[in-house]
């Protein structure tokens, strides 16, 4: 059953993610193991912790519009979720120069400890992240799969970048 | 009729149920009693809190509370205090070090205090002890069987660190309902007490450790959006830094172990009076050293802005601002402190809610938990969702590890992923399983090594292994592990690196269980020599003073039956035995007695009228 289906849902990059949260609510009471009588037996408390084990990691995933993204994707034949399967996608080379400049220019402001610079940089990360997750919901909604994968696989590299800067600012901060 | 009652409703086989907070400085234990969670009396003297201390005594005896606190200063090192700083630790962890001056047993895996009188405890016996008192607390407040129990423990708390709180549970002979993260038990505290909805924080600064959590209540949901914290972090490190700013003001540069005793004791009582008074000093060697409540503050700033990063971070985890959330609570001791009110005041744009004792807030929480989830007429009341509070992963290539289960992910959950071998004709793969936010494998938590053998040999990268990661609503990772081709599979409870194999705790278990019947009995039977020593003694006063009122055969057959009862007290073993042997003398004294009685009586009617006159 894929995610979409735990929830009667249609596989679709437009979700409405409180009406999502409310059905996640609604089910979980349903189906969590905790709503069981006591005397249940072993094999319908099991069951009903699978189930609501596969609740959890369906809405974790189809809460975040990049995660639903990427999901769709993986839905239409196109898996970018480890490293080894990313590598399969072929990146344009001037992106894959232009983002290396940019984590360079990141080490260098982490080396000298400018938050300001860093956080400056994600800023313009974050705007581009924006633009090319909305190009791959467009390309997912026309069931363009070629741009779809193309687009998310530039998320990838902007995610990481994200990522370090928030590492970064939390090791700051701490 | 209670008792008749209980026995014949199939809804209560095991009597009743409790919620324990086993807290690092004092623990509680409470119950929901008609409707109402409140705590029960936990220790001597009426108080509900027991000291989170367990004295081992040279002659095999083991206090708990209060009574072992006193004895703290006398044996430092077959006392334990703070023994859930040791919670899921080994040796080697850095800041076992640091927490006191016991004795250790070297070794490798558990933490091993050597302790008085006989064999080394682990902490979780020691943490056992305690959950053992307030389980007997609780029996005799409800004169029956207390078996089941929600435990809380602090969000933070990892794998290892649950693992062991739930044993120390079977230990103390309590099947353990629920792990219950603290600030969750809070929350519902007064989530149902106070019929809340919508979004909360939970601030919890205890004596060492700091939670954050965030929850949302919605529709008989009660949903931890996400924790975070620092696990050692505390009203302690309060203390510490007054102790810092003495010592640099006297220029001390290597204060001996005992000053430094000596100055927190003083500082924490300084902090202490600070939260009523806006100035106090304390004295060291003989000077006084002066505190204004503005001093105070300003030194602890640094301190609290390390919680505001954590809260920040938890907001963050949860996709929400600080002005979305609707109530603050406060947990733990430390809250007290005014500094801390009003940075947290500060932090969420609103005062924070503190109408619910912060000491006993999280295991009236509990005990609601425990309810919940064993009264059938409560079941459809409230659903508690948690979280997972650290990422689990796997070590990979290069000593990274890579997550497969994110920190905040609602439990329970299960997540597989496939590795792929490496070599030609690898027919086994290691699997590492870790828990942490860090990048690399060493910067993290390793909760347990194992071997998935058995791989058929065949070229690099079609041996296809799936690993799967099951968190169940305790927060507790089990492991398994299936080569695809041909359904070679192992699962492993991840239990042994930090803690006790199954096969140790039910020897532990069987152990206690013979000491407990050995120990009754030497109970029993002390008692009962007490009882005999007093009619002895008795006797032999009133023999003495009152000798006269007996014929000489009358006195000769008491002084014979006492002379045989004093044998016994030394000889006999059964206290049965011992207690007929006391009831028979006594009431062939009884005659004697009421002799003595009436001669009493006699002699205050005498001085009655000596006075009329």
């Amino acid at each position: 059953m894929t995610h979409f289906e735990l929830f009667n849902l249609a596989p679709t990059v437009d979700l409405d993610v409180k009406a999502l949260e409310d059905l996640h609510r609604k089910l979980s009471l349903e189906s969590h193991p905790d709503r069981l009588p006591a005397g249940a037996e072993a094999r319908e408390r099991r069951l009903a912790a699978e189930r609501s084990a596969a609740l959890n990691e369906a809405v974790k995933v189809l809460r975040d519009p990049v995660r639903r993204a990427f999901y769709v994707l993986e839905l239409k034949g196109v898996k970018l979720d480890t490293e080894q399967a990313a590598a399969k996608v072929k990146m344009p080379m001037d992106f894959l120069e232009e983002i290396m400049e940019r984590r360079e220019a990141l080490e260098a402001a982490k080396a000298a400890r400018k938050l300001e610079l860093a956080q400056a940089m994600a800023k313009e990360i974050r705007e581009a992240n924006g633009q090319s997750l909305r190009l791959a919901q467009d390309a997912l909604r026309k069931d363009d799969v070629a741009t779809a994968t193309v687009a998310l696989g530039r998320v990838r590299y902007y995610s990481r970048f994200l990522e370090e800067v928030d590492a970064f600012e939390e090791e700051l901060l701490s | 009729m209670k008792g008749f009652l209980q026995i014949h409703d199939p809804l209560k086989p095991k009597g009743s149920v409790v919620g324990i907070d086993l807290g690092t400085t004092n623990s509680l234990v409470a119950a929901v009693i008609n409707g109402k969670p409140t705590c029960l009396v936990a220790d001597e003297g009426g108080s509900k809190l027991l000291p989170s201390v367990v004295h081992y005594a040279a002659n095999g005896s083991v206090l708990v509370g209060k009574h072992a606190f006193q004895v703290l200063p006398e044996f430092p090192t077959d006392t334990i205090k703070s023994v859930k700083r040791f919670m899921g630790k080994s040796l080697g962890d850095l800041e076992t070090k640091k927490l006191g001056a016991y004795k250790f047993v070297a070794g490798k895996g558990v933490v091993r205090f050597d302790v008085a009188g006989g064999q080394p405890v682990t902490p979780i016996e020691v943490s056992g002890e305690i959950l053992r008192q307030l389980k007997r607390r609780a029996e005799s407040h409800f004169a029956g069987k207390v078996e089941q129990a929600v435990i809380t423990v602090p969000a933070y708390f990892d794998d290892a660190q649950r693992q062991a709180t739930k044993d120390a549970g079977r230990l103390a002979g309590l099947e353990v309902l629920r792990l219950l993260n603290e600030p969750t038990a809070a929350a519902l505290a007064y989530g149902l007490d106070k019929g809340v909805q919508g979004l909360y924080a939970v601030y919890d600064l205890g004596g060492g450790t700091f939670d954050i959590s965030i929850l949302e209540l919605v529709d008989g949901v009660f949903q931890v959006k996400s924790v975070g914290g620092d696990s050692a972090l505390g009203g302690d490190d309060f203390d510490r830094a007054i102790v810092q700013k003495l010592l640099d003001a006297r220029g001390i540069t290597e204060p001996t172990n005992s000053q430094i005793a000596l100055l927190l004791q003083q500082a924490r009582a300084a902090k202490e009076r600070l939260t009523d008074v806006e100035q106090t000093e304390l004295v060291f060697e003989g000077v006084p050293f002066p505190i204004t409540r503005a001093d105070f503050n300003a030194w602890v700033q640094p301190l609290l802005a390390k919680t505001g990063a954590s809260v920040r971070r938890a907001l963050k985890d949860a996709g929400v601002t600080a002005n979305e959330v609707k109530g603050v609570v406060l947990v733990g001791g430390s809250t007290r402190v005014p500094v801390v009110r009003d940075y947290v005041a500060e932090l969420f744009g609103q005062p924070a809610l503190a109408d619910i004792d912060p000491d006993e807030v999280v295991a009236l929480g509990a005990a609601i938990q425990a309810d919940l989830l064993t009264n059938e007429d409560r079941r459809d009341e409230v659903l508690l969702l948690d979280v997972i509070p650290l990422s689990l992963g796997l070590e990979t290539m290069g000593g990274v590890a890579e997550k497969l289960i994110p920190r905040n992910s609602s439990i329970p959950i299960a997540q597989a992923q496939i590795f792929t071998t490496f070599q030609d004709g690898q027919t086994g793969m290691d699997i590492h399983v870790v828990q942490g936010e860090r990048e690399l494998v060493a910067d993290n938590r390793s909760l347990a090594r194992f071997r998935l053998s058995g791989i058929p040999p065949m070229a690099a990268g079609m041996g296809r292994v799936q690993v799967t990661f099951r968190v169940d609503a305790d927060g507790i990772l089990s492991v398994s592990a299936k080569e695809e081709t041909t359904g070679v599979e192992q699962l492993i409870t991840v239990k042994p690196t930090h803690g006790l194999t199954d096969e140790e705790i039910e020897q532990m278990l069987l152990d206690s269980i013979d000491h407990a019947e050995d120990d009754m009995q030497r109970r029993l039977l002390a008692e009962q020599q007490v009882e005999a020593e007093r009619l002895l003694l008795d006797g032999a006063k009133q023999l003495f003073e009152n000798g006269d009122l007996l014929s000489r055969e009358e006195r000769a057959q008491l002084e014979q039956g006492f002379l045989r009862l004093e044998r016994m007290k030394k000889t006999e073993t059964n206290y049965e035995t011992l207690k007929a042997a006391i009831t028979e003398v006594d009431g062939l004294a009884r005659p004697f007695v009421e002799k003595i009685m009436d001669r009493a009586i006699g002699k205050a009617a005498v001085g009655q009228r000596v006075e009329d006159f």
